[in-house]
């Protein structure tokens, strides 16, 4: 190339202007919400890369794409004077920008396709027509960058035209700056933040111990500066990808929310002004759509956190008073009578009846204590998954004991429907409960008792061993602890729906399968599945109230079920057995419907 | 507008236990905010909310009646008055003139609320009583108010008709649950509210009782609660005549 | 005490009831039945050798206000041992006014009437239908009687006695009335419900289910995949734990297996009968009268043996 005419010099030094805008705000921005840059920081998002990428979700290869291929293209433009005297350097970036290119295809393509669905989806979401033209200016935008990174690309083999590639890169880069430097920000600062963590405005017991005046908490948020600085960065961070929209279940049923949308929202609402209330833009029913299955979060590219939008809010209209019938009877029998559906909470040990089941009162020496969960312990279908699994730990000789009467509702319904006091309430007096009887052990066979006891309690002081009890059968099978003879293992066809607050919060998937595999003959697989798996409905409080939709959410995955070929859905969570015994009956596919623990507990 | 609301801390029926012999124990029984009172909180709020003005609230009852004025505060009541009497001993009448003694001695009141009936005895009296005792006006089975000025127009359910009424401020009402959804105070609110004000007085003391018996509770039992599960046998003809003939037994067919 | 036992002739058929109750009083107080009418003659409802026309009040209704002013002035002339009423909407704000109005006691929606010649015993439900209380008010008591309690009252001949009790005004006036729609879904207030559930195949099926209701006096009711999921019937009809609770003399669950999702709505229903053809279906649990058997023949003998029995 040779190497120094004017207009050579000039294209480069825009370009390493540009590279130098790129690392000033990701600088600025890292400053801005003190974010570490250390390489620890950066081994870990490596390390949580690779693990997304394992999830075989297309869209973090893209993703990968993406940032490679910007890397690469910006190390060849600020190399560019020195790559003629690195041949081997440039045969690489050549070999490297192939399947880059590829990728990066493949994110174009994947981003039209998303232009046209979040057409369809503005159609069922409330959306203002400055909202509309703001998120298509932004999709093209994003569209431009990864064309013109492709470009470059392309054009790492066409030596003669290293100006016009110094010129690409130097306008990509400047839209890099201006647009992907806060997602990269917010990923790196938010990758290890767990999907079950929730922001917790206030501790109860702080508030009854006098050391909080109850005057000055603020729970919810009713304007758009009551976010936390990193929550708006969250937001803020959101380029429209869509990923959150393909994976969420409400969208899927034609619920009026997106959460794509939703984020987006919230971020335009804060630059028109910090006081703006978000009740302006966001309708009531697309927050109470969402069903806290966190495919959103799991799916988001650049770590945004929509779920701290939805609670947040939700928590809003539960202190201005803005709920149905079904949400607020819901929640005054939580107050009333400690179980969400009013029933008297002393007799909810009657499914144990004549079975020989300890409480924990008349056996406090019990190895484990089985937390049984609303469901459970008043639906007389679910109450099936509480005496399977008392037969299986019985055949295997675990020592175990229930609380009977004295257990309440976990909160798990109030927390997600947004009435943190009436949680922390529940939760403080169960801590107290299992604490009084010295409990080390709990199983759980609801995801959601087993996710608040296992990650949320502690936070309340809890220090309980929880095991979800497909863990704990699939380890009493491999023990030989429980044994299924050859003769009576199952000749059926099985698919397993994972439970969201099971597969995808607590990563529990393998065992279910293992203790399945035991089980049956014929198991097979939905292409959702393990912690890419498709809500059935009820999460986020859903099972209590009704929502408009085009379809069922259970509707959708019992059909998806259906399409396996498998005669039975195998469930591992009473709502989801309570969700799919309803769809099965309508899509009239003939599957029916048992838990896990029912399954094994047929061969022993 | 100045509004009182009339709330009573009812026996939670879900929660109930019977002795041996069957009968309810009611001392230091599970209690609550009686259903439909919430209605009629709701109802005094909204009417706050329209004409500006303060919702009062009035109790009679236990020392644990202090609990439901509390959600009341909760829900967004302003004050609170507690009259203390023995929930167990007093009749509608007698729950009825310690009310109007009570609201008289804070009052006087534009409007006077109260819902249709308890949740736990459910005798519908004290209302209209009240109505009398505090002579004014008085609508029941309200589904709808609408004040406007000196006067009201009130839309009162009954069993197959809605009458449309007109009537002149003050006046007393009772209001039926298709009335409105009432608000769901939060375990925060309730805490804050702790620290809205509550008069205490006495029941005895501001209505003495008079020469009258009124009604007095004889005795309770239980009634079997639990489901009979009779299964009838026999084609759909025999059948259908069978559950047929014991619906009329039952007196549930019309 | 010497004084009547009077019935007020609010409406017909709950007023011939309440005649039917007076009775029981009067013998046991050894006094007369008179009915009590206002402003002018009702027809129809008899049950007293004497009747009481109070005039002054005017016009074709009575309102609750009206009816207790006049029949207080009247007992203060004529001290009745007890006042009857049926437990009305308007009886019963009628009995409270009157009992206020008089200082006496007020007995509220009671069955099975009896007296001892010094005051009025009777049996209700309390706390949710789960305790039956017996309470007792001295004469002169104001009665209001369950409806549906006690059958009509025989009709007897009858000679009228009239009473001036002057202009009676209220201070509130009736504007309009209408009726409530006639097939309008109240779940909550319907004394009669019948409910359709999965088992019922097609969504013209349903039309079956709802003349059962017609004929019954009820209102149609569904389970959750009816409306939530089908959208065969409006949501107002779904009842459940998402949908309306319902608290009706008579639930009729037809076809419906009995998630707790649904029990939760209905749960407190007097008397439950249900249909299904699974004799395992938990609704049978929450029933006191099963039939194991197929809605689709059912239904039908159903309707059939109701109208031979009208």
């Amino acid at each position: 190339m040779a190497g120094l005419d004017v207009g050579y010099l000039a294209a480069y030094a825009i370009s390493f202007a540009s590279v130098a805008a790129v690392a000033f705000a990701v600088v600025y921005f890292s400053r801005r919400w003190s974010v570490s840059l250390g390489p620890a920081r950066i081994w870990g998002l490596g390390r949580d890369e690779a693990r997304r990428l394992k999830t075989g979700d297309p869209v973090f290869l893209m993703h990968l794409s993406i940032a490679l291929g910007v890397g690469l293209t910006i190390a060849d433009a600020v190399l560019a004077p020195a790559m003629g005297m690195a041949p081997l350097l440039l045969a690489a970036f050549r070999v490297a920008s192939v399947p880059l290119a590829a990728g990066l295809a493949v994110a174009f393509g994947w981003r039209v396709q998303r232009y046209f669905q979040s057409r369809r989806v503005g159609r069922e979401v409330h959306v203002t027509e400055g909202f509309a033209s703001a998120s298509k200016t932004l999709q093209i935008v994003l569209m431009a960058a990864i064309a013109l990174t492709t470009s470059e690309l392309v054009l790492l083999w066409f030596p003669a035209l290293g100006w016009a590639d110094l010129l690409l890169d130097a306008a990509r880069n400047s839209l890099v700056a201006g647009y992907y430097a806060r997602p990269s920000i917010n990923l790196f600062a938010k990758f290890d933040r767990p999907l079950a963590s929730l922001r917790t405005p206030f501790n109860l017991a702080d508030v009854m111990a006098g050391k909080t005046d109850p005057e000055a908490i603020k729970v919810g948020v009713g304007k758009v500066s009551d976010f936390t600085a990193d929550q708006s960065l969250s937001f803020d961070s959101c380029v429209e990808i869509g990923a959150c929209e393909a994976a969420c279940p409400a969208t899927a049923a034609g619920r009026p929310l997106s959460p794509r949308v939703l984020v987006r929202k919230v971020s335009l609402l804060s630059r028109a002004g910090r006081e703006s209330d978000p009740f302006t833009s966001v309708a009531e029913d697309e927050l109470w759509s969402c069903t806290s299955c966190g495919a959103c979060v799991a799916s988001c590219p650049v770590g945004v956190k929509h779920l701290d939008v939805i609670y947040d809010l939700r928590r809003e209209l539960v202190s201005k008073g803005k709920l149905d019938k079904e949400k607020s009877g819901m929640l005054a029998n939580l107050a009333q009578s400690q179980n969400p559906y009013g029933f008297k909470n002393s007799t909810r040990a009657g499914w144990a009846e004549g079975l020989g089941i300890d409480t924990l009162a008349a056996n406090p020496k019990a190895e484990y204590l089985y937390w049984v969960g609303c469901v459970s312990s008043f639906d007389q279908r679910a109450q099936r998954i509480a005496k399977a699994l008392a037969k299986i730990l019985k055949s295997a000789g675990v020592s175990f004991a229930i609380l009977g009467g004295e257990e309440m509702c976990v909160g798990d319904p109030a927390r997600r429907l947004g009435e943190e006091g009436r949680y922390q309430e529940l939760a403080l007096q169960n801590i107290e409960k299992l604490n009084s009887y010295g409990v080390k052990k709990i199983i759980a066979t609801c995801p959601h008792c087993f996710n608040a006891l296992k990650n949320e309690y502690p936070q309340f002081g809890a220090k309980f061993d929880v095991v979800y009890h497909t863990q704990l059968i699939s380890d009493l099978i491999r023990d030989g602890k429980v044994s299924v003879p050859r003769e009576k293992v199952q000749n059926i066809s099985v698919t397993l729906h994972d439970a969201c607050y099971a597969s995808r919060y607590n990563s529990v998937f393998d065992q279910p399968r293992e203790a399945l595999a035991a089980s049956v003959h014929d198991l097979r697989e939905m292409g959702r599945r393990k912690e890419k798996t498709f809500c059935c409905g009820a999460g986020g409080s859903n099972y209590w109230f009704n929502v408009p939709h085009r379809r069922s959410i259970a509707g959708i995955r019992a059909e998806e079920a259906a399409r396996t070929g498998a005669k039975t859905i195998a469930t591992e969570c009473p709502f989801c057995l309570s969700m799919f015994d309803d769809a099965t009956k309508v899509t009239n596919s003939g599957m029916d419907v048992r838990d896990v623990a029912e399954i094994v507990a047929e061969c022993i | 507008m100045k509004i009182a609301v009339c709330v009573k801390h009812a026996v939670d029926e879900a929660e109930l236990r019977l002795d041996t012999e069957g009968r309810p124990v009611l001392a230091g029984a599970a209690g609550k905010m009686s259903t439909f009172d919430k209605n009629a909180v709701e109802e005094g709020l909204r009417l706050k909310s329209a004409h500006q003005g303060e919702v009062v609230v009035f109790v009679v009852g236990a020392a644990e009646s202090k609990k439901t004025l509390k959600e009341a505060l909760a829900m967004g009541a302003d004050r609170g008055v507690f009259v203390a009497a023995d929930p167990l001993v007093i009749d509608a009448l007698r729950t009825a003139s310690m009310l109007a003694a009570a609201i008289r001695r804070s009052g006087p009141y534009d409007v006077v609320i109260c819902s249709e009936g308890s949740s736990d005895t459910y005798t519908g009296q004290v209302p209209p009583m009240l109505g009398e005792l505090l002579g004014v006006a008085y609508v029941g089975y309200a589904r709808k108010i609408e004040v406007t000025g000196g006067s009201a127009r009130v839309e009162r359910s009954l069993e197959d008709s809605v009458e449309a009424v007109e009537t002149s401020v003050p006046f007393a009402v009772s209001v039926v649950s298709e009335i409105n959804e009432p608000r769901y105070p939060t375990l925060v609110q309730i805490m804050q509210a702790s620290k809205k004000p509550i008069e205490e007085l006495n029941g005895g003391e501001i209505a003495p009782p008079g020469t009258i018996s009124g009604v007095e509770v004889v005795s309770m039992s239980s009634q079997p609660s639990t489901r009979k599960h009779v299964m009838i046998e026999g084609g759909p003809d025999e059948a259908a005549a069978k559950l047929l003939d014991a619906l009329s037994r039952e007196g549930v067919l019309k | 005490m010497s004084g009547d036992v009077w019935v007020y002739s609010e409406s017909e058929g709950v007023s011939a009831e309440v005649a039917s109750a007076a009775q029981d009083v009067a013998r046991g107080a050894s006094a007369e039945v008179r009915v009590v009418d206002i402003g002018s003659p009702r027809q129809g409802i008899r049950g007293s050798g004497v009747r009481l026309l109070l005039k002054g009040p005017s016009g074709p209704d009575v309102s609750p206000a009206v009816a207790a002013e006049a029949l207080a002035r009247a007992a203060k002339d004529l001290s009745p041992v007890a006042v009857l009423l049926g437990a009305t909407r308007d009886g019963r704000e009628a009995a409270s006014r009157l009992a206020a109005k008089l200082g006496v006691g007020c007995m509220a929606e009671v069955v099975k009437l009896a007296s001892d010649g010094q005051g009025v015993t009777g049996e209700r439900n309390v706390y949710a239908g789960k305790v039956v209380a017996k309470t007792r008010c001295q004469f002169p008591a104001v009665v209001t009687v369950k409806t549906g309690a006690y059958p009509r009252a025989e009709a007897l001949p009858e000679r009228t006695q009239e009473v001036e009790v002057g202009q009676v005004s209220d201070r509130s006036k009736v504007v309009g009335r209408e009726k409530k729609a006639a097939g309008g879904v109240d779940l909550r207030s319907a004394k009669v419900i019948v409910s359709a559930g999965r088992g019922v195949k097609k969504r013209e099926d349903l039309s079956m289910l709802e003349d059962l209701a017609v004929t019954m006096h009820g209102a149609l009711g569904c389970s959750r995949p009816l409306s939530a999921d089908l959208g065969w019937l409006p949501e107002e009809h779904h009842i459940g734990l998402t949908g309306v609770t319902v608290k009706p003399d008579l639930y009729l669950a037809i076809g419906i297996s009995g998630q707790l999702q649904h029990v939760a709505g209905m749960k407190d229903s007097k008397i439950v009968a249900s249909i299904n053809t699974d004799k395992d279906a938990p609704i049978f649990q929450a029933s006191d009268y099963c039939i194991v058997g197929d809605l689709y023949q059912v239904v039908p003998a159903l309707r059939r043996a109701l109208s031979a029995r009208r």
